[in-house]
């Protein structure tokens, strides 16, 4: 189990046909061989040779760990390189589809393997691609990265300097289709010949039932993993139930990485005393690979990683050297702000955001500071919108107390905070779109990308929609959507004149909506029960949305209620025939 | 001058500016429509005065005094729509 290979040797070629492969966490067995994966492999290669000669690029994006791994070694021997998009939305797949030969995986027309076969093996080179990713347009529009083998065993040889597995187990709580879940949830186990988990770990109650059925039958057979790494993220680790039983937990797990976005310091904390070790951050982008790394709980100055050179400019920008960039041998000017200390350095933060508004430059990043400096105001950031040429709109954190919860809170709001803007700021550059939430809103990785922000102000556009506000997901099934009703909401309009109110099967359909959107129910809706509609639901309202969803043998029963401060709006439950569940984005 | 033509104005103004805040009941007439009341700026100003040729077919001079004073409130601007409008 100590084999440790780059890529460019297919270590899964000479891989021990009985060593494991994947591990069923679930049932605390072997989940697949070596030899099983290499006919997976050969069963994608067979029905890629059945759509296309070698040398294409194909789209793949797959939940299940193994298919996604399986795919993409078999692409790659047979000479082809792999375009990963972030998520699996249609307008995301949409964009990509002109550039690859067709899609692979789990997803709208998308190809899956056929039946096992024995593979045959290609030539791997170093400078040739071997993926194409997209960043998750944080900072801007998403870019595409392409990432060649070199760069790829790179980046593995250092993490695996730092952090060996040692045959351990391989959980991952993040997504393969970025960089830092496919080098260290895909990549790592399959050179380093650890096995990896056959699913992705979603919910912290699984991760504890998996360590806790690990540390079960360790000992009772000689191929058990003899403890486990976490590949997790800020989101998952912050909110890590402390009243689950964790001490079986505690003695399996090695060690928890964390990358995508800044783990707060309460966060390091609060994962360190319910998992009982510390937890590695990694620094990066996906442009750069990583870049540093750091414990929180040892100190919170971030060492390079080796092979890394970073130094400052007179304006605290981050420059960086390293091997994972295209030219490993020229120095790049990052958009973060750092200041070096003696053992690495300290980040600062991101380097102004400047924006042009209706001609007009302003430092984002100053508006953001501004209204920041507000009672009651917790984080804030100011963003052109893509949708409104020279209008910005504002992403605004408040505390509890300070959240609006109707139309002349919401107004009497917006107003203090233009007035507080109006000394320092143009007029036209003030924001006009102001969506306030409670818990800042992101993705699966942690970050606030461009998925997110248009989910935040897609009521803009689609005057059917309620505003889009947050979502909490405590478990599987179930989910809390905070929304606003738009003033300008399209069914409020003769509804009735003089006193607009939403009318009940709209909130019936928002709750059909989102349910699709965020629990992936689907299926056809047969009928309504025990539906109330006790108190009226009014413009400039904001309300939380529960939904639960409850598979059933043929089908399956959805369960809403839509509330605010006000009391019910709304609540009941739905059947639907047909249970189709995919898992949320 | 009519309430339902100040509705009208009111609505025009919501929709033409996408001001995603305000209901008509929140303008009042006689209040400012720029910088203190509701807060329009030189942008909104080009934008409602395009929507008043469209709509009315009534041709404002641009930043002149006069279309100063026609903007002052709701009030003007409805006295400005009934005086000239040809549509």
């Amino acid at each position: 189990m100590t084999r440790q290979m780059r890529l460019l040797d297919a270590p899964w070629r000479q891989a021990h046909p009985h060593d494991i492969m994947a591990w069923n966490a679930d049932t605390g067995g072997p989940a697949l061989s070596q030899a099983e994966f290499r006919e997976r492999i050969g069963a994608w290669q067979s029905r890629l040779d059945a759509l296309a000669p070698p040398g294409q690029r194909w789209l793949l994006c797959h939940r299940d760990p193994v298919a996604f791994t399986a795919a993409l070694i078999a692409l790659w021997e047979r000479g082809d390189s792999a375009v990963l998009p972030a998520d699996d939305r249609p307008e995301t797949l949409e964009a990509i589809s002109p550039l690859v030969a067709a899609r692979l995986g789990d997803i709208a027309d998308g190809h899956l393997a056929g039946s096992p076969k024995v593979p045959r093996w290609g030539c791997l080179s170093a400078d040739r691609i071997a993926v194409s990713l997209f960043t998750s347009g944080s900072t801007g529009e998403p870019k595409q990265l392409d990432k060649t083998f070199a760069q790829l065993d790179a980046e593995l040889a250092t993490h695996r300097a730092l952090w060996p597995l040692e045959g351990s187990l391989v959980i991952s709580q993040v997504s393969h289709q970025h960089i830092y879940g496919l080098l260290f949830a895909i990549l790592r186990p399959l050179c380093e010949g650890a096995p990896m988990a056959a699913r992705t770990c979603r919910y912290p109650e699984t991760l504890c039932a998996w360590l806790q059925g690990l540390a079960r039958c360790a000992g009772e057979q000689a191929h058990v993993p003899h403890s486990a790494v976490l590949i997790s993220a800020p989101p998952p680790l912050e909110r890590l139930p402390a009243e689950l039983d964790w001490r079986p937990a505690n003695a399996r797990l090695t060690r928890i990485l964390s990358s995508g976005a800044p783990l707060s310091a309460a966060a390091s904390a609060h994962a360190r005393g319910v998992l009982g070790i510390g937890i590695s951050e990694i620094y990066g982008s996906s442009e750069t690979g990583g870049i540093a790394w750091r414990d929180q709980q040892v100190s919170d100055h971030w060492t390079p990683l080796p092979g890394i050179e970073v130094r400052d400019d007179d304006e605290g920008r981050l420059w960086l050297r390293s091997p994972f960039l295209t030219d490993p041998d020229s120095w790049e000017a990052q958009a973060d702000r750092i200041a070096p200390v003696t053992d690495g350095f300290r980040l600062l933060g991101r380097s102004d955001r400047i924006a042009k508004v209706g001609g007009k430059r302003l430092s984002l990043t100053g508006m953001d500071r501004m209204l920041e400096a507000c009672h009651g105001v917790t984080r804030a950031h100011t963003l052109p919108l893509a949708t409104r040429d020279n209008r910005l709109g504002a992403i605004v954190q408040l505390t509890a107390e300070h959240i609006p919860h109707d139309h002349a809170a919401r107004r009497s709001l917006i107003r203090a905070l233009r007035t507080l803007l109006l000394p320092a700021f143009e007029p036209t550059v003030i924001p006009r779109y102001w969506r306030f939430v409670d818990a800042w809103p992101t993705n699966a990785q942690g970050k606030l990308s461009a998925e997110i922000v248009a989910l935040l102000f897609a009521d803009l556009q689609e005057r059917s929609l309620p505003r889009w506000l947050g979502i909490e997901t405590p478990e599987s099934h179930t989910c809390r959507v905070a929304l606003e009703v738009p003033e300008r909401l399209v069914f409020c309009q003769g509804h009735f004149p003089d006193r607009p109110v939403v009318p009940g099967v709209v909130m019936i359909q928002w709750a059909v909506f989102l349910a699709h959107r965020h629990l992936g129910v689907a299926g056809t809706f047969q009928c309504l029960e025990r539906v109330k509609f006790p108190q009226l639901l009014l413009p400039g309202y904001r309300v939380r949305l529960s939904l639960t969803w409850q598979p059933e043998a043929a089908g399956g029963r959805l369960t809403f209620d839509l509330s605010g401060q006000r009391g019910c709006h709304a609540s009941g439950r739905m059947r639907f025939a047909v249970t189709e569940t995919i898992d949320a984005p | 001058m009519t309430n339902a033509l100040e509705l009208e104005l009111k609505q025009l103004i919501i929709d033409t500016l996408e001001l995603e805040d305000v209901t008509p009941a929140d303008i009042d007439p006689d209040e400012p429509l720029f910088v203190e009341g509701l807060g329009l700026d030189s942008i909104d100003a080009l934008e409602l005065g395009l929507a008043l040729q469209k709509t009315y077919g009534i041709k404002l001079e641009a930043d002149s005094e006069e279309t100063h004073q026609h903007f002052a409130n709701l009030k003007s601007l409805a006295a400005l729509v009934e005086a000239r409008r040809v549509k």
